[in-house]
This record gives C-alpha cells, sequence and structure tokens, in this order.
C-alpha cells in the first residue's frame, strides 16, 4: 500500500520491516520444527539477532504513538470500535514481543536447550500468528482511515515526533 | 471485561456488530448445503439443461442467490464502510435486508424446484426488496466515499448489473405466468451473464484489489489495470447481452475479446499481489482462491468453444457449471474462511480480555475436508455433465453435499465462538 499522508506511510515503512522479521522467524520455525536449530549458523544467529532487538523496538514505540496520538483521534470522531479492539491486540502482543525478544537474546548467548526451544518456538509462533493479523487491520482499517483524520499541518507534525523517536 | 464489540453501534463506527455478517454467512453456509443436495435430486436433468423450471433451476439459485448473494452482502455491508471510510448510516435496513432476502429465497427456490408460480413469484418480490435495500445501503456509502475509487467504480457498475438482472428474473417469472416474451430462453442466458459476470463478477474484481493486498501484505495495486478490468467487463457484458437480445451471433463473438481481456487484467493483477505478497505461507485459502482463479479462464474457454458449436457435449451446461460451482463459489467459500474468523476475532476476547488467536477460531480439519470434497465434487460433475453420466453428477454432488456440510460445521464453530462469547457478557 503507498499513503498520501507520511504518518501512515511511516507506519507502513515500520509494518514491512516487522512482517519481514516475523516471515524469517516463521520460516526459521518452520524448518527446524522439534529439533532446536543450529545456533553457530549466520541466517539462524541473524533471524534472532533481528527478534531480540526489532520487534521489541516496534513494538514499543509504534504501538504507545499509535494509541496515544491516532486511537485517540478516531475515537474521538466516533469511531470507538477498530481503534478499541487494535489496543486489545497490543495488550496481548506487548508480552510476547518482549519475550521472544529476551528469548532470542538469550539463545544468541547460551543456545537452545532441550527446554528452551520448545518454549521459544510457542511464544514465537503466537507472536507470529497475532502481529500478522494485527498488522492486516491496520493496513486496512487503520491507516487509509488517517488520510481523512489528519490534515496536512497535524500529518506533519505527527511525523517528524514520530520519526524523531526512530 | 474490556470488549471491542460492546463499544459498538455507534453512528460514526466502521465495525459492524458480529451479527450483521455473520447472519449472512451462516445462511450462505446452509444454502451451500442445499445447492449440493438439491443439484444431487436433479443430477439426471443436469446435462441436457437449458433452461426451464425444477430442480435445476432451484440448484442454480440457491447456490447464486443462497450462496454467492448472501456471502457479497455480508462481506460488503462490513468491507465498504472500512475500504470507504465512510461508516453506514445506519444498522437496522442492513437486517432489514436479511430478514427479506432469507424467507424470499427459501419461497423462490420452493416454487423453482415445485413449479409452484406463487411461491415463486412471492419470493421473487421479497429477494427484490432485499436486494434493493443492499442497493440503496451501498449506494449511500458510495455516494459519501473517501475510498479508492477504483473499487467504488467496480461496486457502482455491480449495482447496475443487480438492477439489470432483478429486472430482467422479474419479466423471466412473469413470462411464465402469461408467456409474452418472444425469447425466453435468451433473455434467461442475459439473466445469468449479467447476474454471475456482471453484479457478482464485478464484486470479486473490485473487492479483490483491497481484499488480496491486505490477506497477503502486498504492494498496492497499481490504478490502471483496475480500471481497465471494470471498463472491459463493462463492453464485454453489454456486447454479449446485446448479441443475444437481438441475436446477432458475431457481436457475441466480438464481446469475448474484452470478457478474455478483463479476466487478463485482472489476474494479472492478482499475480502481481501474490508476487510483491510478504507473506510466504498463505494457507489453504488460497488454494481454493488459485484454483478458482484458474476455473475463470477455464469457464471463458469453454464458453467461447460452446459459442463456436464445434460440438462440445453439454457445453452450456458445463460452461454454466464452471461459472457458478467453479469460478464464483470456489472464490467465495476460499474468501469466506478466511474473513470469519478475522472478523470474529475483532469481536471476542478470551478469559484474560484479550482478542484470541485466528487458529483458535478456525476450524481446520473440516476445511481440508471441504477444500477436498469441492474441487473433487467440480471434477466429478463437469465430467458427468460432458459424458452425460448421471451416475458420475450424483457422486460429484454428494461430493460437494459432504463438503458443504463440513464447511457450515466450520462456520458453526465460528459462530458458537462468537455467542458463547456474547452470553458470558
Amino acid at each position: 500500500m503507498s499513503f498520501s499522508r507520511r504518518t501512515a506511510q511511516l507506519l507502513h515503512e515500520d509494518h514491512q520491516a516487522t512482517v519481514a522479521v516475523i516471515e524469517s522467524l516463521d520460516q526459521l520455525i518452520a524448518k527446524a520444527r522439534k529439533k532446536a536449530p543450529d545456533i553457530s549458523d549466520p541466517k539462524v544467529q541473524k533471524t534472532l539477532k533481528n527478534a531480540g532487538g526489532a520487534i521489541e523496538e516496534e513494538i514499543s514505540q509504534h504501538f504507545a504513538f499509535e494509541e496515544n496520538e491516532l486511537f485517540t483521534r478516531l475515537e474521538d470522531m466516533g469511531d470507538v470500535g477498530i481503534g478499541e479492539h487494535l489496543r486489545s491486540e497490543h495488550r496481548a502482543l506487548l508480552p510476547l514481543g518482549q519475550s521472544v525478544a529476551e528469548l532470542a537474546r538469550d539463545a544468541l548467548a547460551n543456545g537452545f536447550t532441550d527446554e528452551s526451544w520448545p518454549k521459544f518456538r510457542n511464544v514465537a509462533a503466537e507472536l507470529i500468528e497475532r502481529m500478522l493479523a494485527h498488522i492486516q487491520k491496520e493496513e486496512m482499517a487503520l491507516l487509509p482511515a488517517l488520510e481523512d483524520l489528519l490534515d496536512a499541518e497535524t500529518d506533519m507534525e505527527l511525523s517528524t515526533a514520530y520519526a524523531d523517536t526512530h | 471485561m474490556n470488549i471491542p464489540g460492546s463499544f459498538l453501534g455507534g453512528a460514526q463506527d466502521r465495525l459492524l456488530p458480529a451479527s450483521i455478517p455473520f447472519r449472512f454467512f451462516l445462511s450462505a453456509s446452509v444454502f451451500h448445503v442445499l445447492a449440493w443436495a438439491v443439484l444431487f435430486l436433479a443430477a439426471d436433468d443436469l446435462a441436457g439443461y437449458r433452461g426451464g423450471t425444477g430442480l435445476v433451476l432451484a440448484a442454480i439459485h440457491l447456490a447464486t442467490l443462497g450462496v454467492l448473494v448472501m456471502t457479497a452482502i455480508g462481506a460488503s455491508y462490513q468491507l465498504l464502510p472500512v475500504v470507504t471510510r465512510r461508516p453506514m448510516a445506519r444498522n437496522w435496513p442492513t437486517r432489514l435486508s436479511f430478514w427479506l432476502l432469507l424467507p424470499g429465497i427459501c419461497a423462490m427456490t420452493w416454487g423453482m424446484a415445485t413449479n409452484a408460480l406463487g411461491a415463486m413469484s412471492l419470493g421473487s418480490y421479497l429477494v427484490t426488496l432485499g436486494l434493493f435495500v443492499f442497493a440503496v445501503l451501498t449506494a449511500d456509502n458510495l455516494r459519501r466515499t473517501g475510498g479508492i475509487p477504483e473499487v467504488s467504480a467496480h461496486v457502482w457498475l455491480a449495482l447496475v448489473a443487480l438492477a439489470v438482472f432483478v429486472l430482467i428474473g422479474l419479466l423471466l417469472i412473469r413470462d411464465l405466468e402469461t408467456g409474452f416474451l418472444a425469447d425466453h430462453q435468451g433473455l434467461a442466458l442475459v439473466h445469468m451473464i449479467v447476474a454471475s459476470f456482471g453484479f457478482m463478477g464485478l464484486l470479486v474484481l473490485g473487492l479483490s484489489l483491497v481484499l488480496i493486498p491486505m490477506f497477503v501484505l502486498s504492494r498496492s495495486l497499481p490504478a490502471r489495470p483496475g480500471w481497465a478490468q471494470a471498463g472491459l467487463s463493462v463492453l464485454a457484458l453489454t456486447g454479449f447481452s446485446t448479441g443475444v437480445i437481438f441475436d446477432v451471433p458475431p457481436l457475441q463473438w466480438l464481446a469475448l475479446a474484452p470478457g478474455f481481456a478483463a479476466a487478463a487484467c485482472y489476474l494479472w493483477l492478482m499475480r502481481m499481489a501474490l508476487k510483491t505478497s510478504m507473506r510466504k505461507r498463505l494457507g489453504l485459502p488460497f488454494v481454493l482462491m488459485r484454483a478458482s482463479w484458474g476455473l475463470l479462464v477455464l469457464t471463458l474457454v469453454m464458453g467461447a468453444l460452446t459459442l463456436t458449436n464445434i460440438g462440445i457435449p453439454n457445453g452450456p451446461a458445463l460452461t454454466g457449471f464452471l461459472l457458478v460451482a467453479g469460478w464464483l463459489l470456489t472464490f467465495l467459500t476460499g474468501v469466506l474462511q478466511r474473513i470469519m474468523p478475522f472478523l470474529a476475532s475483532m469481536h471476542v476476547a478470551d478469559e484474560s480480555g484479550l482478542p484470541p488467536l485466528l487458529s483458535d477460531l478456525s476450524a481446520e480439519g473440516p476445511l481440508k475436508i471441504h477444500a477436498v470434497c469441492h474441487l473433487a465434487a467440480l471434477a466429478a460433475c463437469s465430467f458427468g455433465i460432458l459424458l452425460d453420466l448421471t451416475l458420475l453428477v450424483q457422486v460429484g454432488a454428494a461430493l460437494g453435499c459432504v463438503g458443504a456440510v463440513a464447511f457450515a460445521g466450520s462456520a458453526g464453530y465460528v459462530a458458537t465462538k462468537l455467542k458463547r462469547q456474547a452470553s458470558s457478557n
């Protein structure tokens, strides 16, 4: 998707980056299945490094921005349901993202054990499923709505403030 | 507990109560079973079918009005406000349209099956009123739209096709009572083409421009081929219908060119969406959607071959079957199994107040059974029609029926989760 509002475009680029990380995580799990992946493999290392950094960063900054600056504006317009639902998804995603990031960093430092791999796999699988559905909803219902929700001046203010947090 | 659905109902809210789309989806699931069951009973008449009342006509309308139209209306009511960024003006007329359509389809198809003209007429009036309410609501939403213009254009054109096929449908039923039409069969063909390629086809082509990129997380699709597919579709529909009404075969032939070109634009756009998709594993719904795109091409090729009179056995019946059960039914069951859990997840929460996983709202087993049975049913019925083998059509219809029951089971599973949630709050 492409958007005329800069704020929507920045959030869309965040989504693209997150989907890339989530997809590589998905492939890692699909390929390894029950057997823990080889931590010395550079591809595995790259995926875990991204999972350890990008997801957590995306979740904390991106979610906070949406909740504080966008959902409130949607709700002021009377469009309550979608913002409320996305907020509840954030509540589910936040601990999952933090947990995956923590487990990925631990795996990079110490490798996977028979106990840590199934735990990582289960938490990451839930994160993948929830995150993809969440991004699909935001791409369809939130970002296009910003075209009407934000005037040019507000768009510039918000997008500049958001870009500065990255 | 903080439930998103409980906040709904405001006039400005784009998220409708779950009960609105789901009543259409569940009815479609039941009509789906009935359509295959009636086709099983009509198996002996299917291959040579050239029009007229009876079980075949009832099966066709159970599939088209019962499954395709009900699914399209339920999905449009929820998707259009999101796409156009304008909420529905009121929610109650959406429910009214359902309560007109449901008994209308039942009475109409019963009348068709039993040759009861009174029931058929009564049903057709109710269906017309239900579709009128849908058309008014949709037109009102599009009129206030700030959404994607090429998608809105498809929906506007679909509404024009809706008006045309409903008018012709009413004339055809009136003709059964009075016999005033000079060419009943020709007008019936136009009715079928405008309803399936025009109304349903344009909705499929238009909403795919938004739905497919969203499902696969791809780049946005270019506008020009979107406009081209709409224009070419209208050209093909107008040319073919005019050719049939005024009995000008060369015009029917000429109309095939824009028809194939419209399909080419659509398939190119869908290929582009898949090519730029950020998702690698797209799952079972996309097996059905990809199959439906192949069946669209097969339908057009079979239609062209039938026009040439080169001796394809039972060409008209085979083309109609591939169009309704092949392209449209396969595509819509693929879409439906993708959006039902998606929409349901926006209205339910688990014990901790968080939205459930989509996989917890999907019944994977029954959906796999449906996909296998549906594709096998298409193959068996197609060869049954081609070879004029009643037994093969019966086997296909029975497989279709098993698949439809499994599909209804999965729809019921999602609805039960929704209902359980509603009653626990």
